[in-house]
């Protein structure tokens, strides 16, 4: 026979819709209520006495029982009660079907646990469709349980994890708060956040990030918040943070966005750096000082030197000297570049902003250029245009001096440098500084703006320079919501580009 | 009339190196001091034209001796020029701007050390 086609018998045999236990001490009900339920396709085991019956149940528990009451030795009654006693069949629907058609014996019935009474004789029509009750208000009734137990397991889990994120939220020693999208209304803080700000919960919640003046500059707020827009998270965006008493904090800010019952929200997560930039800020301070006083009593003694008025010095000895006194001040260059470049990391310093126009500031950097360019021999160009700008004219003046001392130390004798200004639309000042020098090979581009990443490692000591001048003006570009990068083809030249917004 | 000119560091190399510079460049008289308290002592006896005074000093620093210079009858006119290895703007030092000419960062040049006091003092 082949194993594709099944035979008829196969087809005809349809799955065991229950199995039922039958318990009769008249062999022919027996018999008879085992063909009629075998025939329906139910799986009946059919006993005479009442103590099998209990044991084959407990055995192997059926879906259902059918149970006669006059019976020798134990009635139905008693093995009902038994059956209810017992742990492993107490759930099992019995039904009684008895000669006896007396209500009291029907009460009896019910009373030891019976969930139905059929009479003999009976119509197996009845008998089926009680048993098809019966099977149907088990079968709810264990989805109930299971379904019951499932929300148990759910609302036992959901509680869980409802702990776990309670207990971090109030216990993260970093401050906390959910506020709205729509108007930075807080809807929730944890205690870290409490302690920061000063305010008690009653004074924030419901309050917004304005009611509160939380952000002293809310505009770089919002510049954290528009890179959620982005889709981008935020981290650690420093930002100065007023608090109850009206104290500034620095904080460091992480903002996430997160959706609660339907309404957009952020996540701010907070890290107090006040301490750290103190201590840094201090350090700072006396490494200064420190490294300083030694430079200055060194450079000073090596000036005095040189004057001649202690002493002629030989000629091989003023050359010593000479070098001596030139890497004195680059070693003062070195360190006042280290501290400009920290000072603006730290954002210690602010732009000192003052009107002026670019046409003066382009004539300052020449005028301070020229000794150099002539020594050189190189000659400045300017095509200066007159746009008044409000701008930390200082930082602007060192960044176009660096950027005219590097082109002055990369042009060979005899070339020219180009220093152009021209104001574009959304009055943007682009600033061009063009050589005709060794230019910088294409994967420097970017790296020559890092912190000593010259073109050529010699190159700092060749040129005199520290490594930090890029650096330094790319932090002050910055600062000033602006840009520099630079262009270049090796051999023909660089192009320093800076994008200055006018205010 | 020669000026005379009071230096105070706690720095014995600075000390020297300032006076000497001034020495070779100018005829004015002289003097040192290695504290704050020396300062005012030495100020208060000899009344000098000009106090270079170095802003970090231990003990008596020189915003505190500044302060005892101001409040004393005797010092309190006497030009004072702060001398400082710090670079901070002197709002941040708490020193009020009207009580001094002007303010010196080290490291400064021992040999245009006289020029720029003439610069600024209009000597």
């Amino acid at each position: 026979m082949s194993a594709s086609a099944p035979s008829p018998q196969t087809v005809q045999k349809k799955a065991v819709r229950a199995d039922i236990l039958v318990i009769d001490d008249t062999p022919e009900n027996l018999h008879l209520l085992s063909t009629l339920l075998n025939e329906r396709n139910y799986k009946v085991r059919s006993v005479t006495k009442g103590v099998t019956g209990i044991r084959g149940a407990i055995a192997a528990p059926p879906d259902l029982i059918l149970l006669d009451i006059n019976m020798p030795e134990m009635n139905g009654y008693e093995v009902c009660e038994q059956l209810k006693a017992n742990e492993s069949t107490c759930d099992i629907p019995v039904i009684f079907i008895s000669a006896l058609g007396d209500v009291l014996d029907k009460v009896r019935a019910f009373n030891v646990g019976g969930v139905d009474f059929i009479t003999k004789p009976f119509q197996i029509e009845e008998v089926l469709a009680r048993i098809r009750t019966h099977l149907t208000l088990r079968r709810l009734q264990l989805e109930q349980q299971a379904q019951n137990l499932r929300l148990q397991q759910e609302i036992s889990d959901r509680r869980r994890a409802e702990e776990t994120f309670e207990k971090s939220f109030l216990a993260s020693p970093s401050p906390i708060a959910i506020t709205t999208l729509r108007d930075y209304r807080f809807l929730a803080v944890n205690p870290s956040f409490m302690r920061l700000t000063g305010y008690a919960k009653a004074a924030i919640l419901d309050r917004t990030t304005a009611d509160l003046k939380l952000w002293p500059e809310p505009a770089l707020y919002q510049s954290a918040i528009s890179q959620l827009a982005q889709g981008t998270r935020c981290e650690s965006q420093e930002l100065e943070c007023r608090t109850q008493k009206g104290e500034y904090r620095t904080v460091l800010i992480s903002l996430e966005r997160i959706t609660l019952h339907g309404e957009s929200c952020v996540l701010n997560i907070i890290n107090d750096i006040t301490e750290r930039k103190r201590i840094e800020n201090e350090f700072i301070s006396v490494v200064s000082h420190e490294l300083r006083t030694p430079m200055h009593s060194m450079v000073g003694a090596l000036d005095l030197l040189s004057t001649g008025e202690l002493g002629e010095l030989s000629e091989q000895g003023a050359q010593i000297l000479s070098v001596a006194t030139t890497n004195a001040e680059r070693l003062i260059r070195l360190v006042n570049d280290i501290l400009d470049l920290e000072r603006l990391k730290s954002g210690e310093t602010r732009l000192n902003r003052t009107h002026c126009n670019i046409e003066d500031l382009f004539a300052q950097t020449v005028d301070a250029m020229r000794a150099m360019a002539d020594e050189a021999d190189v000659t400045l160009h300017v095509q200066a245009v007159s746009v008044p700008v409000f701008v930390d004219c200082d930082r602007i003046l060192q960044t176009l001096t660096n950027l005219l001392s590097n082109a002055i130390k990369f042009s060979l004798p005899g070339g020219t440098i180009l220093l152009t200004a021209a104001l574009e639309p959304d009055d943007i000042l682009h600033i061009r500084v063009i050589d005709q020098g060794r230019g910088i090979p294409p994967d420097r581009l970017e790296s020559i703006f890092e912190r000593f990443q010259q073109v050529d490692a010699s190159d700092a000591r060749k040129k005199g320079g520290t490594g930090l001048g890029l650096a330094i003006c790319r932090k002050i570009l910055k600062q000033h919501n602006g840009s520099i990068w630079a262009e270049s083809a090796v051999g023909e030249g660089s192009t320093f580009h800076v994008r200055l917004p006018v205010e | 009339m020669s000026k005379t000119v009071l230096i105070v560091d706690d720095e014995e190399d600075a000390l020297a190196i300032a006076t000497l510079g001034l020495q070779m460049k100018t005829d004015w008289v002289l003097l040192q001091a290695g504290s704050g308290q020396q300062a005012l002592d030495v100020s208060a006896e000899k009344v000098p034209d000009l106090i270079l005074l170095d802003m970090m000093m231990p003990d008596m620093d020189g915003k505190a001796t500044l302060a005892a210079l101001k409040a004393n009858p005797k010092t309190q006119s006497i030009a004072v020029i702060l001398m400082t290895a710090k670079q901070e703007p002197l709002t941040q030092t708490g020193v009020d701007p009207e009580q001094v000419v002007t303010v010196f960062t080290k490291p400064f040049r021992p040999l245009s050390l006289a020029d720029e006091i003439r610069t600024v003092l209009g000597w």
